[in-house]
């Protein structure tokens, strides 16, 4: 203990240049979006007349209303959503699984098998997505979750290698330990590997909560029905071909289509931070 | 063969041999059973369709008349024009720069953010790019990178010249691409290294701290070492989606940017087979795409076994 | 090695597959028998606003038909559409009835995945009989072969004009009257252009697509394709003239390309706060204008010609359809009879709608509210114009690679003449 306040004393002048760095990359990152809630509560007319002004006068909160009235947000919220945790969900025990065969289980084609899976992640969407379109039409799946949802689950290999890695880097007499105690693989994958691997299990649900919450083009070409949109889809029909771009609802909207994700996040990274704890006392 | 093996990887294997074959019987089985879920999806849902995109490779198809084979025609023709030719090299400057810069200020914002108190602040202001909707990025960046915008503002400033026609000047508009990239990809290669670094076992940093190493060794001799399968992985992953850059051209360029100088490769695919009707080209496209990709990936799969390093 | 093999069998066995799944899908989505009761699906693109529009129409069309459930899928951005809809065709699926924009209509028409609309616009209870459309707008739609699309409305690309930048630019002449009296000459306009950039105000704003260069060249006095179809404007020098005034006028600022500005501070802003002299575009304009707050400020003329009298020039359209597989072909028929009747386009276009009928007796729609003044402009340029031509709009994006070749142009990176011999080569290439 001693030791490591001394070293926190030394390095206390550089922590706070640190912090200072850290602060100014920060802002870089996060000023586009800080115009983005600005332009949200401007009026029309302010942006026409200055469209490069910084802040809003006078400040202007019937975009947000205009937005909120213009598009039925709470049903793609809720479809968003439950899409959006059934894929994390799915997709963290489908990888789980997969990851630690290729990581750990010695099996007939488990080299080829997995370098496929890495090829399969570099064929481009838009070559896949109508040969996709009439499986999902055969499957009666068109205008429908499913089409969103299994596929995700069922085919992530960027989740699949992500999990692999972290498993790769966790010491194999964790495992052995259990194996003598008599668990099978099973058990040994929930109780054992994936509850030290929780920060990459976080991390990934991240990645892919990310993912199926801006996923636009697959819905665009598979949704028909508005009670069926999900948030981004939502959010394309603030732009229209024809007519004023109403810019600053626009803003609004994609503002609140981030909500969500938002208290996601502040939620998730407590976890991440929760599970670094756990990890770090069990991985003795 | 089995049992050579068994003994070969696992020299203190507890006496009863006979339950360590066993295991290793039913593990051939586990092994698949556990890889079905995504190998069933992989084969339904990419390899499948990819397919159909393999034979269609040789065939002119508009999607709507009878399709007419055409060997490698489609092959030839993409191959002699210019402007996918022009699509290659920017999907080749594209990764050459994206990648390396972006994954060299996520390691470095994410080892700078592993011990530090305050880092869920840090970690939202890296990530609120990465959450915000493509159609709002391209509307602010667009505003941004104009001639007179906020970034050439404060480039005159700092520079005393007037700063460039991001968008309008094609030399600039890969430029203003990568910058929108790395911009908005940067948060995810955070936590992605920051999961890595925080699973790092304490124990053996404590070790290393108790041998006299300091700060900047523990970095180079044991965390970054210990974090290199999943730099190696996320190596991997971004020069496979950089080299499928479209949406980041789609939403800022609408057209591949003056001149085609920010066409991609996938932008090409895109243009080919929903502009322009023509999926024959369009996979033609994609499996040059492909073999391109593959190779790459073989490069780094091979100097892979010299810079990283697995536990056990 | 074994499992190699393995794989590759399997991969094969599943390319034969989807080949088989190719083949065999062939039959349209929805069903239901015509007669008793039907249920159709239709598509087109278009903003919330327009989206409110069409629900009010498919009310109305319940009202009317009560056996009959239309049910509308809409898509945002045109471009998006379009892919969608093409996917949708290639696996059986698309909707029964459908919108098509005029760049894509011939492909669609040629590739015979429409049905022949004749009995919908023929026959004694016909909603709307084919005498009641705007001959200029049937475009690709119709050919020797059958009636395949119809315009479900239009809009001729006027010149919107700001009077109060005009004013600012020391112009006092009204371009709309000039107009009337026959006198709206390209030299008065190209007058008043230079004169509103000398302001460093804003000429002439165009949108960078196949009316803006083919109108241009139309109120020269020139030719860009002859009865026959053939690509004649490179052989007529009164074209050729034409296209490097067109250059020139892009080159010496006292013309905008509107697309190459950016969204959110482009064409629309400029316009509304009188940065601006001339915006070209169509009825939608309305929408534009009046989002300045002072909408009395603008107005509409004609192209101008040489001889100053009124000329043809672009009018855009969009197509309704109907899908070759529909199962309900009946009901879909009505639907479309019902659409582009004169009370459909009515209850469509009414109270500041964003396009001009496509048939007689509608016209009211554009007049009522008299907005803006010289509203009647839009009705006379639609009778007098010209839709994309059937070339151009038979091979998909051929109309945008022509626009690309010709920003280059505008931008001054091309010549003008190496800028007809690159458009030359995309039209030979097409045929």
């Amino acid at each position: 203990m001693g030791r490591r306040n001394r070293t926190e004393g030394s390095i206390k002048l550089s922590g706070l240049a640190l912090h200072l760095l850290l602060a100014v990359g920060g802002f870089l990152m996060v000023a586009p979006f800080l115009w983005m809630m600005l332009t949200s509560f401007k009026s029309l007319p302010q942006i026409l007349s200055n469209p490069l002004g910084l802040l809003p006068n006078p400040w202007n909160f019937s975009n947000y209303a205009d937005a909120w009235n213009a598009a039925p947000f709470g049903l793609a919220y809720w479809n968003s959503i439950y899409i959006c945790v059934l894929t994390v969900a799915g997709t963290i025990v489908t990888a789980s699984m997969a990851a630690y065969a290729f990581a750990r289980i010695e099996f007939k084609g488990s080299k080829f098998l997995f370098v496929l899976f890495l090829a399969t992640q570099m064929v481009p969407q838009q070559v896949t997505i109508v040969p996709l379109y009439m499986i999902f039409s055969k499957l009666g799946w068109v205008d429908t979750h499913l089409a969103l949802i299994i596929p995700a689950v069922l085919c992530n290999p960027f989740a699949v290698f992500l999990v692999r890695q972290f498993i790769r880097s966790l010491p194999v007499e964790l495992e052995e330990a259990a194996r003598l105690d008599g668990a099978g693989r099973w058990r040994i994958l929930f109780s054992i590997v994936m509850p030290n691997i929780k920060p990459g299990l976080a991390a990934l649900s991240i990645v892919v909560a990310l993912g199926a919450w801006n996923n636009f083009f697959l819905p665009l070409i598979v949704l028909n029905s508005e009670n069926q949109f999900t948030v981004p889809l939502l959010l394309s029909q603030f732009t229209g071909q024809y007519g004023g771009i109403n810019y600053s609802v626009i803003m609004a909207a994609s503002a609140i289509s981030i909500v969500p994700m938002l208290i996601a996040f502040l939620i998730g990274n407590r976890r991440i931070l929760n599970s670094m704890a756990m990890s770090g006392m069990g991985g003795s | 063969m089995t049992a050579v093996l068994a003994k070969t990887r696992t020299p203190d294997a507890p006496p009863v041999e006979r339950g360590e074959a066993s295991w290793r019987k039913r593990d051939r089985w586990w092994g698949l059973v556990f890889v079905s879920p995504q190998l069933i999806g992989m084969c339904g849902f990419v390899l499948l369709p990819f397919a159909v995109g393999l034979v269609l490779a040789f065939a002119q198809w508009d999607g709507l008349t009878q399709l007419t084979w055409v060997g490698f025609a489609n092959f030839q023709a993409e191959l002699a024009d210019p402007v996918f030719l022009r699509s290659i090299i920017n999907t080749l400057v594209l990764a050459l720069i994206t990648v390396p810069v972006g994954l060299a200020l996520s390691l470095l914002i994410a080892v700078a953010l592993d011990k530090l108190r305050g880092r869920t602040g840090y970690l939202l202001l890296y990530f609120a790019p990465v959450m915000t909707s493509s159609i709002a990025i391209s509307l602010v960046w667009q505003q941004i990178l104009r001639a007179d915008g906020p970034l050439n503002q404060a480039f005159s400033k700092v520079f005393g010249i007037p700063g460039p026609d991001w968008l309008g000047d094609p030399h600039f508009v890969l430029a203003a691409v990568s910058i929108v990239t790395i911009w908005s990809s940067l948060g995810l290669n955070v936590i992605i290294f920051l999961a890595g670094l925080q699973g790092i076992n304490p124990h053996v940093l404590e070790a290393a701290r108790v041998d006299g190493a300091g700060a900047f060794r523990t970095m180079m001799a044991i965390r970054l070492p210990l974090l290199s399968p999943v730099v190696f992985f996320s190596t991997v992953v971004a020069v496979i989606s950089s080299f499928q850059t479209f949406d980041v051209v789609f939403v800022l360029t609408k057209n591949g940017g003056p001149d085609n100088s920010a066409r991609t490769i996938v932008y090409q695919i895109y243009d080919e087979g929903f502009r322009h009707f023509q999926f024959g080209m369009a996979s033609a496209a994609s499996i040059i795409l492909l073999v391109l990709t593959l190779v790459v990936t073989a490069v780094q799969l091979g100097l892979q076994r010299r810079f990283v390093h697995y536990e056990s | 090695m074994n499992s190699n093999t393995f794989s590759r069998r399997n991969f094969f066995a599943g390319a034969l597959g989807v080949g088989a799944l190719l083949a065999t899908t062939a039959c349209g989505q929805s069903g239901g028998a015509a007669g008793s009761s039907a249920k159709i699906t239709w598509s087109t693109w278009g903003t919330p606003e327009e989206g409110q529009r069409f629900k009010k129409f498919n009310a109305q069309f319940k009202t009317d038909h009560p056996t009959i459930t239309a049910t509308l899928q809409m898509v945002p951005s045109y471009s998006d559409y379009h892919s969608k809809l093409l996917t949708q065709l290639t696996s059986g699926t698309a909707p029964d009835v459908f919108y098509v924009g005029d760049d894509y209509i011939g492909k669609f028409v040629s590739s015979g995945v429409l049905m022949d609309l004749t009995p919908v616009v023929d026959g004694a209870d016909a909603k709307v009989k084919l005498a009641d459309f705007n001959p200029a707008l049937f475009g690709a739609g119709k050919t020797d072969k059958g009636l395949f699309a119809l315009p479900n409305d239009c809009n001729p690309d006027v010149f919107w004009f700001d009077k109060k930048a005009l004013a600012a630019a020391g112009i006092t002449e009204n371009p709309a009257d000039l107009a009337a009296a026959g006198i709206w000459t390209i030299e008065t306009f190209l007058g008043m252009c230079a004169k509103l950039a000398a302001k460093g105000l804003h000429g002439a704003m165009f949108w960078n697509y196949w009316s803006t260069h083919w109108s241009w060249v139309a109120a020269n006095g020139g030719q860009v394709f002859d009865a026959a179809g053939k690509f004649v404007l490179p052989e007529d020098p009164k074209s050729v003239a034409a296209i490097k005034s067109l250059a020139d006028g892009f080159t010496s600022k006292s013309f905008t390309v509107a697309d190459t500005l950016p969204d959110g501070s482009g064409a629309d802003s400029l316009f509304v706060s009188h940065k601006a002299g001339f915006y070209v575009q169509g009825r939608y304009g309305i929408a534009t204008a009046q989002q300045s707050g002072s909408k009395d400020d603008y107005d509409i003329a004609p192209w101008p010609t040489v001889s100053g009298k009124p000329g043809s020039s672009g009018v855009a359209a969009s197509y309704l359809v109907i899908n070759a597989k529909t199962k309900a072909a009946d009901a879909a028929k009505t639907f479309v009879g019902d659409f582009l009747s004169a009370k459909g386009q009515t209850l469509r276009l009414a109270d500041g709608g964003n396009a001009v009928p496509s048939v007689k007796g509608a016209d009211s729609v554009v007049l009522d509210g008299n907005y803006p003044a010289h509203a009647k402009s839009f009705l006379d340029m639609t009778s007098a114009g010209f839709e994309d031509f059937a070339v151009e709009a038979k091979v998909p994006g051929l109309s945008s690679d022509v626009s690309t070749a010709m920003l280059g142009m505008y931008q001054g990176k091309t010549s003008p003449a190496d800028t007809i011999t690159a458009v030359s080569k995309l039209m030979q290439k097409a045929v």
